[in-house]
């Protein structure tokens, strides 16, 4: 699987991070390109602090989904994404430009989950070898 | 396979992912299949609703056994059989 993670909202984090679950329980290969809106999430101050993320669809009712998320019990989207890399062949790149456009310069200015910074080519390269792609 | 078939069954491993939300029966599910030996058979308890379609699912991707469900009062007792 080829993931090209645009968002940075905690909706769709936490959507991509129940996906990712399911990817790793099938022993699935994950690649993850976390692009523009997403490297502002994987940013070290940033990362599970739902106080900082937003919603990417009814923003009014973040509250009330956060709230939703404790009582079932529902993982983080940071913890999702940690332990499908502890299950399974998980990468996570950060692409340069949009780590540059959030202040990131280094990997070292990302959370630990991150495992390099990289380029277009490399996400398009990935996409064209995965037998599936998604874009969240 | 019957209720009265899967109640008699001997289990190996039962995993009770009661407590957790998807994808959280299907992740204990891959986690304790490691633990038992080909063979064995492991039951999958779940409370969620989308567990009892997606442990045949998983069992018909990973190549095990799907033996059948249980509907008890509240949750689900899935069994399989690792090959």
């Amino acid at each position: 699987m080829c993931l090209g993670l645009f968002t940075g909202s905690v909706d769709k984090l936490t959507a991509a991070g129940v996906i990712i679950s399911g990817a790793a329980a099938m022993d699935m290969k994950v690649d993850i390109y976390v692009l523009l809106q997403g490297a502002r999430a994987f940013k070290k101050e940033v990362g599970d602090d739902a106080g900082k993320l937003q919603m990417a669809e009814n923003p009014a009712l973040k509250e009330e989904f956060m709230q939703s998320l404790k009582n079932l019990k529902v993982k983080s989207w940071v913890e999702f994404f940690r332990e499908a890399k502890e299950i399974t062949d998980v990468k996570i790149h950060i692409c340069g430009l949009a780590g540059k456009i959030w202040g990131g310069e280094k990997l070292e200015d990302f959370i630990d989950l991150a495992d390099d910074i990289c380029g277009i080519g490399a996400y398009l390269s990935s996409a064209e070898e995965a037998d599936i792609n998604l874009f969240i | 396979m019957t209720t009265e078939e899967l109640q008699k069954l001997n289990v190996t491993k039962s995993v009770d992912a009661r407590g957790t939300a998807c994808p959280g029966p299907l992740l204990e599910a891959k986690k304790a299949i490691g633990t038992i030996m080909p063979g064995e058979i492991m039951e999958v308890l779940s409370a969620d609703e989308g567990t009892k379609v997606d442990i045949p699912k998983w069992c018909t991707k990973q190549g095990h056994e799907y033996l059948g469900t249980i509907e008890e009062s509240g949750y689900y007792r899935i069994f399989l059989k690792k090959s």
